[in-house]
């Protein structure tokens, strides 16, 4: 008789459960009966090191930084598309290079824009 | 390099009403400086700077030096009437000389290779207000090194962009460097103690009076 | 025979029959000594020598030490090398406070155990001991990475001999054990206070006639 196919799903996330909630737990018995815990203020402290932290974590940040996220995006996208036109590079038609140099061509043409436009420049 | 008289010549020359004098170094090393007034220090500066011939153009280094009140004995000869004859006799006469605080800067020329050139500014008086004009606007890598003789011999450089204290945290007080300056008393380790070491570590010794006698108990634990 | 130690006689005898026998408190003390992870960060010269130990010839990773960490939340083991300037004691502190328990300190150098030759210095602190506790102190200017594997080994053995119960227990086991101890702050001469009365206690001088 051949065990249900499920069966060793069932098993995979048990283990994958008991994997981390084993040691917790056992951490868990050993700080119950020996290790008393000792918190303190500057063992809670969230910044670790060593020098006091000043002000609050949570500050405004230059909206600068999202337009160089957005520009960071059009190499990224570039990136992605680029590696498997790569990989198969030699198989492939004139026509599938002729796409891609477009395609090329369509985010140099957003990154020039945005050049123009002045985003690279950093705003004091 | 032009010698220091000539230099000192030129510079009275173009600074106009600035007094120079030269403080003649008798060591070895026979490094003079120029000691140059704190009213046209900027101007002298400016001029050893740009001057085609000199182009003082890079300040490798500046530093402090603290002066104490001091005596000087001078002997000279006078002649007096002794007994009806006239006799040369030695008078010493006491000088006395207020301290100061100096600021010392060595010049060199990156583009004759030459230098270094050294010139000094004194303050008036040792005291917390003691001011000297910064020369940083003309050698920018002069601004650290003034922030720490700011920070270790308090001389205050006026026109410094960022005068703070760079070695010793922001509420210290003290100057360390000054040749005054009392350090905390933290002897009360000291294995290996002697001379001024043993002399403060001595401070935090228990007194044993039942084998010493009271009377030779020095010095009291803290 | 203490509580909670074996006989060595029948432990060999069982070892020799294939059984194995150990107890939870040497089951925990050889997992702690053989895994002490230091964190990672050194003062001057002598942190060189630290990282010498580091590197492949002294290999500090065969005695289980070599995993630096950059943050005190996943350190075990604070390695001082170096000189402790006043204007660094605090973050040093700091540091310390912030390693969770048990946490042990070595104390490398001249300068880390008594400020070395800057000692009459205006701006070196004369031993990180002043603040918090110190286990092993290593000698030497710069103490060689073998001093240091030596201080390891010897920290290993304290903590081989640390107990899990009774009088005598870790001092992480013991809730009445400070796990922090006060930052100094910066004064207007010095620090603030100079020493931490309840770590430091410098031996008694007798004075010399
Ligand atoms: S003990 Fe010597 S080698 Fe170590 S930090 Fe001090 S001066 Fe440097």
């Amino acid at each position: 008789m051949t065990p249900n196919p499920y069966l060793f799903i069932v098993i995979f996330v048990a283990v994958a459960l008991a994997f981390p909630l084993l040691p917790l737990g056992l951490a868990w018995l050993w700080r119950r009966f020996f290790q008393p815990p000792k918190p303190g203020v500057q063992k809670n402290a969230i910044y670790e090191c060593g020098v006091e932290s000043i002000g609050e974590a949570q500050i405004q940040f230059r909206s600068q930084y999202y337009l160089y996220a957005i520009i960071f995006l059009i190499f990224d996208v570039e990136a992605i598309f680029l590696v498997p036109f790569a990989v198969a590079f030699t198989g492939l038609p004139v026509g599938a290079f002729i796409a891609i140099l477009v395609f090329l061509l369509l985010l140099i043409e957003g990154l020039v824009w945005a050049w123009g436009k002045g985003c690279l420049n950093w705003a004091r | 390099m032009e010698s220091l008289e000539q230099i000192k010549n030129r510079a009275e020359l173009a600074a106009r009403g600035a007094k120079i004098d030269i403080v003649v170094n008798p060591g070895p090393a026979q490094q003079s400086s120029l000691l140059i007034d704190n009213e046209h220090a900027a101007a002298v500066a400016q001029f050893l700077r740009n001057h085609p011939a000199l182009t003082f153009d890079y300040c490798s280094n500046a530093t402090g030096v603290d002066w104490l009140d001091r005596v000087i004995k001078k002997t000279t000869k006078v002649k007096t009437v002794v007994d009806g004859v006239e006799k040369e006799v030695d008078q010493t006469i006491e000088e006395k000389i207020p301290g100061y605080l100096e600021a010392v800067y060595h010049l060199y020329s990156m583009k004759h290779k030459h230098g270094p050139l050294i010139i000094r500014m004194r303050t008036a008086n040792r005291t917390d207000g003691a001011r000297l004009p910064s020369l940083t606007p003309i050698w920018r890598s002069a601004e650290l090194q003034e922030r720490e003789i700011f920070d270790l011999y308090g001389i205050h450089f006026e026109g410094h962009p960022d005068l703070r204290r760079i070695l010793m945290w922001d509420e210290f007080v003290d100057h360390p460097m000054r040749k005054d300056y009392r350090e905390p008393d933290d002897y009360e380790w000291e294995p290996t103690p002697h001379d001024d070491v043993l002399e403060k570590a001595k401070q935090h010794y228990t007194p044993r009076p039942q084998l010493d006698g009271a009377e030779n108990v020095t010095a009291q634990p803290q | 025979m203490s509580e909670g130690q074996i006989d060595e006689a029948l432990r060999s005898e069982l070892q020799r029959q294939g059984v194995w026998v150990t107890s939870m408190q040497e089951l925990y003390n050889w997992g702690r000594k053989n895994s002490i992870w230091p964190l990672q960060f050194g003062l001057a010269c002598c942190a060189i020598e630290m990282i010498a130990t580091a590197a492949s010839r002294y290999d500090i990773a065969r005695f289980g030490g070599e995993i630096f960490r950059p943050s005190p939340r996943q350190a075990d083991l604070m390695i001082v090398a170096g000189t402790v300037t006043k204007k660094m004691a605090p973050q040093i502190v700091r540091l310390y406070n912030q390693m969770p328990d048990p946490k042990y300190v070595i104390s490398m150098g001249a300068c880390a155990i008594s400020g070395g030759p800057f000692k009459q210095g205006y701006n070196v602190l004369k031993g990180i001991d002043r603040y918090i506790p110190v286990d092993v102190y290593i000698p030497g200017c710069p103490p060689r990475p073998e001093a240091l594997l030596h201080a390891f080994m010897e920290l290993q053995r304290k903590i081989d001999s640390q107990k899990l119960t009774g009088a005598g227990k870790a001092e992480h086991l013991d809730a009445k054990q400070p796990s922090e101890f006060p930052v100094p702050a910066f004064g207007e001469h010095d620090l603030q206070p100079p020493a931490n009365p309840d770590v430091y206690h410098p031996p008694v001088l007798e004075r010399q006639s």
